[in-house]
Order: structure tokens, then C-alpha cells, then sequence
């Protein structure tokens, strides 16, 4: 079964890497700052959220990171907000973007004999060519965050970006299998997608502690694999913690990991035939 | 489903049909609307509307064969060249074909914008299944035969639609095809470019290459194929020597035109 998308990865890598440089051309093409979108767009936004919620809002300065110490872990909230939001933007382009690439590229699909699957990974590499951009941006404040508070500016745990990084391009990928041949299918799919986007936001941990509930909540919490990253980067640069640390949260992940992986080669497979039909 | 496209041993070439197809049956779905279509993502529907594009149709085309395919408006004969092409798939039946197809359809399609033309002629040519050395070989051909000048490498995107055509077609005809599917309205641009393709495709012909030629004029295709497969409805109604089927098509033709008259 998944053999039929390593097939047609299969021999196709640096066609893959140059449709993704192309992908990211059109993106930002005929805008006078062209690539200064990436920045600018994403910078906004932390400015807002930073305004509404640390100068608006005045009681958001510090942020108690729930880990299981005995007292939480204290940061002030920017900082803990923007080690969070960098996977964010990468996570909410992914799903909205990656849902509709088929149908944005149908040329590729209703007039010539293509290998449909790598459609969904060069768009995805396009965009994650960005988020490196934004990665080595987040790094550097937090290398100067961590001088200013009389840190020693880096830290053995900020190798686990590579495993945070490349994890999350997979889950998103994959993830993506499922979603963008339904979307092709059904234009309120996309729609679907598309509205439910930003209520995600704010039931992800990304302004606040994802670990500060109880019960069900609790687990509801974890069960939602945007935490996972979210928390995964923090352990990075913030908490100095490893990822199998917390057991239970890595887990709960991994099989929820396998489940979109088999979830997405199965429906891809399942509506691959008919896509030209309906694109 | 049984509907793979097989690819067969290089060994057991010799003796097979390059083209065959077997019980092939293709039905689309018509969605009554948006939100049939969403449901159908999620269960099969009920008793849905369906249009039968190709209807058990089996034949075999020999290498070397010129085979003209006539028919009229949605008979299928569309369906049947993406298939053989491989972009669209069969609901059931098999389809083999052993070799390298070159269309000659859609010929501005299937370019990435970004990419200069010389890129693109890589592209295409990954996607065909050839390796690095061989569309090296055949590059300068290409390009030559494009007759784009400096514009090769630019970006597709600058190109007029002629230009994206000739690169199509340049293409398509140098990468020594097996098969070679060609539309009678194709059209390629400027008369002394089309006066070039049409020697092309003749010579392409007389080199012994397997050639689906699809028309609604009876005397190009008597003048290019022995053989013909007249479809109607999805099926094929006769398949023999052109002369024959194109009666067979004439003659239907004047009963619905007596029929009408009636």
C-alpha cells in the first residue's frame, strides 16, 4: 500500500526540489518585498497577540509552565508565546495549503501522466522552507533571551530540533494524503478545513500552558498532536527537557502518528484513480 | 477492482501486442450536487446517475500498427486516449501498454511555470521514465527542433502559447516514442511550424512507430491508418480496415439523418 507513494517518490527527488523552489516563487512572486512576506506577515501577528494579551491585557507578564516540578516553571509570556507560535504558522499553512494542493495544481493531474503524491510533498517543502527561515529567526532570540537572562546562550537541548522539525514536515505530510484528495473531491471539504482553522488556534497551547488541566481535559490535550509540537519546541529552547521526558504525551503521539500515516495511505489510494474525474 | 496497468518483461516484447485492452469499463459518477459529492467521500452512494464512457472494450493494437479512431462527440474516444496515456484509469478491465507513449494532445499543459523550458524538458522527461542521460541525449534535438532561441532558458511562464506548444510538441516527438497518440485538431501554431509537425509526425510513422490517430475526418484518417475502431456510446462497434469502419460510420450516420427527416 504505501508502496505506491515511494514509487512514485522514487527516482523523482531533484524534480521534487526544484518544483518546491518554483512553488515558492509563486508564492511571494510579483509583491515589491516579495520574500519579505514570510517575515512580515508572521511578525505581525506575534506583535498583536504580544499587544493584546501583555500590553492590553496587563495581567499576561509571566507564564507557569505546568512540567511536573513541584513549583511551575516560570517564563515571561512573549517569549513562551513565540517559541509556540513559529510551529504554528507552519502547522496552520500546512493543513489549509497541503488540503488544497491538488486542486491548485490540477494541471498536473487532468492533462499529464504524474506522480500525484510528490504534488503534496514539494508544496509541503516549499513551506517548510519558510519555517527554516523563521526557525534560525526564533533561534536567535532565543539565544540573545538566554544571554539576557544569564543563560549560557546554547544548550544540549536544542539538538532535539531535528527531531521536532522533521517530524512535524512527516505528520503534516501525511496528514495531507487524506485531506487533499477529499478536498478535490468536495470543495466543502475545503471550506470545512478552512473555518475550523482558527478555533484550532485557541484550543491549542500556544498562548497558554497545555498542561495546566485536569480529568478528561487533560488528556484532550494531549491528544492534540499541535501540543505536541508546540510543547516539542518549547522543550527545545525553553523548559531544557528531553522528548521522552513525559512519557505519556510521546505515546499518545506516536500512535496517533501511525494512525494519520495508515489513515492517509489508505484514503489516497482509495481516490487516486478517480481524481482526474473530478478535478 | 482489477484495474492495474501491467508492465510487462522487456523479454516478452517481441511477441506482444504493444497496446491491449481487456474488458475495459469506465462509468462516471454524475453528483446530483455539492453535497451528494460530499457525502460520497464518506459512503458509496445509492442508485447514483452515471454516464458509461467506455463500455467492455476490448482490442489489441501490434507494434508498428497505424490505427485511426473514429466516433462521434462523447463516444469515448477522449477517455480511451488518457488512458492509454495514463492519466485517467479504468473502473475495471486491464490495460497494458508496453512502451514509451507520447501524446500529442494537450500540449501547453503540464509545464511548470517557474521552471525555464530547459528544466521543464527534464521534468517531462522524469515523468516519462527516461533517466538523466538519455534526455541529455536528446536535449539538443528538443530545443533545436522548438526553435526557442535564448528563450530556452527562461521561465515557461514568459513563453507565448505558441512557444509552449512547440516545446510540447518538440518534446513529445523526440523522445523516440513507442506509441504516439495524436488529435486531428491538434494545432501547433504558425502554418510553417505546422507544416514541420506534419513531416515530423510522417516520419515518426514511417520509422515504424505504433500510432493512435484520432479524427472526425474520414479521408486523413484512410490516408494515415489501415485499421480503425469505431466507437459509439462507449463501445466499440466495429473495429477492421478503415474503409469498412468508415462505411459502417457513414451508414449510421444517414439513418439518424433519414430518421430526423421522418
Amino acid at each position: 500500500m504505501i508502496t505506491s507513494i515511494l514509487k512514485e517518490h522514487k527516482g523523482f527527488g531533484r524534480q521534487i526540489l526544484l518544483l518546491s523552489r518554483d512553488e515558492l516563487i509563486k508564492t511571494y512572486k510579483g509583491a515589491v518585498i516579495g520574500p519579505f512576506w514570510a517575515v512580515v506577515k508572521p511578525a505581525f501577528t506575534v506583535f498583536v497577540y504580544w499587544f493584546a494579551f501583555s500590553a492590553g491585557i496587563k495581567t499576561l507578564k509571566n507564564v507557569g509552565v505546568h512540567l511536573g516540578g513541584p513549583e511551575p516553571f516560570s517564563i515571561d509570556f512573549f517569549t513562551f508565546m513565540f517559541v509556540g507560535i513559529i510551529p504554528w504558522f507552519f502547522i496552520q499553512e500546512s493543513i489549509i495549503q497541503g488540503s488544497k494542493a491538488l486542486r491548485t495544481n490540477r494541471q498536473f493531474i487532468t492533462k499529464v501522466k504524474f506522480p500525484v503524491s510528490t504534488i503534496l510533498t514539494y508544496t509541503g517543502l516549499s513551506r517548510l522552507y519558510v519555517h527554516l527561515f523563521l526557525l534560525i529567526i526564533l533561534y536567535g532570540y532565543v539565544i540573545y533571551h538566554r544571554v539576557l537572562t544569564g543563560l549560557p546562550p546554547f544548550s544540549v537541548y536544542d539538538v532535539q530540533i531535528l527531531f521536532y522539525c522533521p517530524l512535524m514536515f512527516m505528520f503534516f505530510l501525511a496528514l495531507s494524503w487524506s485531506t487533499a484528495p477529499m478536498a478535490a473531491f468536495s470543495k466543502d471539504f475545503e471550506s470545512l478545513i478552512v473555518s475550523v482553522m482558527s478555533g484550532i488556534f485557541w484550543l491549542s497551547g500556544i498562548m497558554y500552558d497545555s498542561y495546566n488541566f485536569k480529568g478528561v481535559l487533560k488528556y484532550a490535550m494531549l491528544a492534540n498532536p499541535i501540543n505536541f509540537f508546540a510543547n516539542g519546541y518549547r522543550n527545545c529552547f525553553l523548559y531544557n527537557r528531553w522528548f521522552f521526558e513525559y512519557k505519556t504525551e510521546l505515546v499518545i503521539f506516536l500512535v496517533e502518528f501511525v494512525a494519520v500515516f495508515a489513515l492517509g495511505i489508505f484514503n489516497y489510494n482509495r481516490l487516486r484513480k478517480r481524481l482526474p474525474d473530478v478535478l | 477492482m482489477s484495474d492495474s496497468i501491467v508492465a510487462a518483461a522487456p523479454s516478452a516484447l517481441a511477441e506482444q501486442p504493444i497496446i491491449s485492452f481487456r474488458n475495459v469499463s469506465k462509468t462516471y459518477i454524475l453528483y446530483k450536487n455539492d453535497q451528494a459529492r460530499f457525502k460520497a467521500l464518506f459512503f458509496k452512494p445509492r442508485n447514483p446517475k452515471t454516464n458509461k464512457a467506455l463500455n467492455d472494450v476490448s482490442f489489441d493494437i501490434q507494434r508498428g500498427e497505424s490505427i485511426g479512431i473514429v466516433g462521434d462527440n462523447g463516444a469515448g474516444k477522449s477517455t480511451l486516449l488518457k488512458m492509454i496515456t495514463g492519466v485517467a484509469f479504468p473502473d475495471s478491465g486491464e490495460i497494458t501498454v508496453n512502451g514509451k507513449v507520447a501524446a500529442l494532445l494537450e500540449l501547453t499543459a503540464g509545464f511548470s511555470t517557474e521552471m525555464t523550458g530547459r528544466e521543464n524538458i527534464y521534468l517531462k522527461g522524469y515523468i516519462l521514465g527516461l533517466d538523466k542521460e538519455y534526455i541529455k541525449e536528446i536535449e539538443e534535438k528538443i530545443i533545436e527542433f522548438a526553435e526557442l532561441g535564448d528563450y530556452i532558458d527562461q521561465p515557461v511562464r514568459t513563453y507565448s502559447s505558441g512557444m509552449k506548444m512547440r516545446l510540447g510538441f518538440a518534446i513529445n516527438v523526440n523522445i523516440e516514442p513507442d506509441v504516439l497518440v495524436v488529435d486531428e485538431a491538434l494545432s501547433v501554431g504558425d502554418a510553417s511550424f505546422k507544416i514541420k509537425c506534419k513531416e515530423k509526425i510522417k516520419e515518426i510513422i514511417g520509422a515504424g512507430t505504433t500510432v493512435l490517430y484520432v479524427s472526425h475526418n474520414a479521408e486523413s484518417v484512410r490516408e494515415i491508418c489501415p485499421r480503425s475502431i469505431y466507437l459509439r456510446k462507449g463501445a466499440v462497434i466495429h473495429d477492421g480496415p478503415t474503409d469498412e469502419t468508415l462505411k459502417v460510420y457513414q451508414d449510421y450516420k444517414e439513418s439518424i439523418k433519414k430518421n430526423k427527416k421522418k
